[in-house]
């Protein structure tokens, strides 16, 4: 996980409020209990109290007297902590009454702690015997029945032991309050995976956007992010529409310097000298500028379409009545053999493009016939999906084998004499290969060169239509 | 012969315009396509090069109407857009050729001679009558292998004649065809070069038909 991350912030701030909550937990509970405990062993040292000062009375000379058992053993083991006391306030030889249990009576009692008295007359107050024992105490003080001397009454219990129960339930307490808290972890850990789940969703559709599989954000998105999600549809289209309006401004703009291009050669020839000359010479270069951008654009256009289909039929038809028309009058024939109806796997532009350079070509070099005729191959691609194969034959001289493979390269012109840039086999070849497909030459049953194109076809667009 | 050039850039139209005068043709100039289709529509035209890119009506619609309307005559397209799509609807509108921009003045003189022959009916570009061969692409005259100099209005008269070889052609047709449009069509000055030419040439191939117009025929053949 890394730190700058929605994943970490909602975990990290989850886990510290949960750990710190935990904690504050631990202290409050064990002070309550603390507390409780406490209370409960006093008001047993109470109960203890109240027995003392109903079994006492006075000797002759003023000293406190027990009469009976009214305390349980521990006040009779020696050093047990649990003891009991009673004297006189101010000591005038009289002698104390103790339990059985405390060896060095009396008593000393801590100064701290006996000033605080709650409205009963108790003061409570902690302390450590001879023995080391902790102790817990209280003490309240009385004049007595036949006399106007004030009594302390002293009643303290081992603290220890009630630190072991202390100490046996905040064992209990981290233990369980850790179990808490790493069920609480998993629990944090668990929620932000799945809270954030729709992000990464979102996530790995635009990855497909951007990847051309795709052109919008689709599926239900959370109530929070629905919003998010269309406002990003609508960047998504916007920045389609921004890519095409450059592309065909680009576009129009290099069709746009054609006319002046023309004006410029125009002029330049009819007045030749040394400025004509430049000229020319820079006309030349504007003129491989505005192809070479036009290349691009139209490059760019095609590479994020996805999804379009066109009928073979009509291109094929459309073309070869044009070139016929070019070509009227050398009599040439252009004919479209008859097939099935084929659906291609693209944009109706490339393939006239790739089909028209093809055929144009193919009249260049015929003597009388050009034909074309489209087919399905009867083995699916690699891919599972349907191709198939437009062919363009002429009655031309044709090609040896070994030239065949040099006229698909780049600018390359097999024949001067014939008119044309020398780039139509080029871009026919680079167009296919971006539909995945391939061109190639082979030789024509007419007598001259057969230009073959494999194209992606759409499924089921033969069979369906027949 | 009377060529239309519509073509909305002035400097281009002007090019165009002085090649092909220079050439020997007469020439009307239109920068946008509803003048282009008004004078294509209502002046007979041996040629027409059509821009397509027009402003207010575009080069196909321009096309598509006049041959709607019936007129013949043969139209070369001039786009910038040399995409097949392009080409198809221009031919599909009716055109009979095209030339991409940008382009050499040479390629389109060739065309439109070309163009003008074909619709003629004629397959070569030197016309023969007899003794008398007129050289389109060269445009020279020559009568039994013998230069004949000619002006240009001579020129222009024999080879409209020339390409409608045994036709009858009328005075008012050869005016519309030879002459810019603020021609005084009432004047007779055809029959004074109808009969400068016969004396140049020496020989007997251009007839009148009398009350009909004038016709290009071999001697001999005449009634």
């Amino acid at each position: 996980m890394r730190t700058n991350s929605l994943a970490f912030r909602l975990t990290v701030s989850a886990a510290v409020t949960a750990v710190v909550l935990l904690i504050a937990a631990v202290i409050v509970l064990s002070e309550l209990f603390q507390q409780t405990v406490q209370r409960n062993f006093d008001a047993r040292l109470r109960a203890i109290m109240d027995g003392l000062q109903v079994n006492i009375d006075l000797a002759a000379d003023g000293s406190p007297r027990v009469q009976g058992n009214f305390a349980d053993t521990r006040f009779q083991l020696q050093d047990s902590g649990w003891y009991w006391q009673v004297a006189p306030v101010v000591q005038g030889g009289q002698k104390p009454a103790v339990s059985a249990s405390l060896l060095e009576p009396p008593l000393a009692l801590p100064a701290t702690g006996l000033g605080n008295r709650d409205r009963e007359g108790y003061a409570r107050f902690s302390m450590s015997d001879a023995a080391g024992n902790q102790l817990r105490g209280i003490e309240q003080r009385l004049k007595l029945f036949g006399s106007d001397a004030e009594y302390s009454f002293v009643v303290t219990g081992n603290f220890d032991e009630l630190r072991t129960e202390v100490q046996a339930f905040r064992r209990g307490l981290y233990l369980s309050l850790a179990l808490i808290g790493f069920g609480l972890l998993a629990a944090i850990f668990f929620q932000v995976r799945y809270g954030l789940q729709p992000m990464k969703e979102m996530e790995r559709k635009l990855n497909d956007i951007r990847a051309g599989k795709v052109e919008m954000l689709e599926g239900d998105f959370p109530s929070e992010m629905q919003p998010i999600a269309d406002e990003l549809n609508l960047l998504v289209q916007s920045n389609f529409e921004i890519i095409d309006r450059a592309r065909m401004q680009v576009g129009n703009l290099a069709h746009a310097l054609k006319t002046p291009i023309s004006v410029l050669t125009n002029e330049a020839r009819d007045h030749r000298g040394p400025l004509s000359d430049k000229v020319m010479e820079q006309i030349g270069v504007m003129r491989e500028q505005v192809n070479l951008y036009l290349d691009r654009a139209r490059r760019a256009a095609r590479a994020q379409t996805v999804g379009s289909a066109t009928d073979v039929d009509p291109v094929l038809q459309a073309l070869a009545r044009t070139l016929q028309r070019i070509n009227r009058d050398r009599g040439l024939e252009v004919a479209v053999e008859p097939g099935p109806p084929l659906k291609f796997r693209g944009e109706r532009q490339d393939l006239e493009e790739m089909v028209g350079n093809l055929m144009d070509n193919a009249c260049k070099w015929s003597k009388s016939k050009v034909t074309v005729r489209a087919r399905l191959l009867p083995q699916a691609g690699e891919d599972g999906r349907p191709w198939m194969l437009i062919e363009v034959d002429d009655d031309g001289p044709g090609l040896p084998p070994e030239k065949r493979a040099i006229a698909m390269k780049r600018g390359q012109r097999l024949d001067e004499s014939k008119p044309g840039s020398g780039l139509g086999l080029n871009i026919v070849s680079e167009t296919a290969a971006m539909y995945g497909g391939v061109a190639s030459l082979d030789k024509a049953d007419l007598g001259g060169l057969r230009a073959i194109l494999k194209l992606p076809a759409l499924a089921g667009s033969a069979a369906s239509t027949i | 012969m009377r060529v239309l050039v519509v073509e909305d850039d002035a400097d281009l139209n002007r090019q165009i315009s002085t090649a092909l005068t220079d050439a020997g043709y007469v020439v009307d100039k239109a920068l946008d396509g509803e003048e282009g289709h008004y004078l294509g529509e209502s002046s007979p035209y041996d040629a027409v090069i059509l821009d397509l890119g027009l402003p207010v009506l575009d080069g196909v619609s321009v096309l598509e109407k006049w041959r709607r309307a019936g007129r013949k005559m043969p139209v070369l397209i001039l786009t910038a857009r040399d995409r097949w799509s392009d080409k198809v609807a221009g031919f599909d509108a009716g055109a009979d050729d095209y030339v991409t921009k940008p382009f050499h003045m040479e390629e389109i003189l060739a065309r439109v001679r070309a163009l003008v022959r074909r619709s003629a009916g004629q397959a070569s570009s030197e016309l023969t009558c007899g003794p008398v061969t007129l050289d389109t692409k060269g445009a020279k005259v020559m009568v039994n292998g013998m230069g004949v100099k000619l002006t240009s209005l001579e020129y222009r008269l024999l080879e409209y004649l020339m390409m409608h070889m045994g036709k009858v052609v009328s005075r008012t047709e050869l005016v519309e065809h030879l002459y810019d449009q603020d021609f005084d069509r009432d004047s007779n000055t055809v029959e004074v070069f109808v009969g400068r030419l016969r004396k140049k040439l020496g020989v007997d191939v251009l007839h009148t038909i009398r009350g009909m117009g004038y016709c290009v025929q071999p001697p001999g053949n005449a009634d």
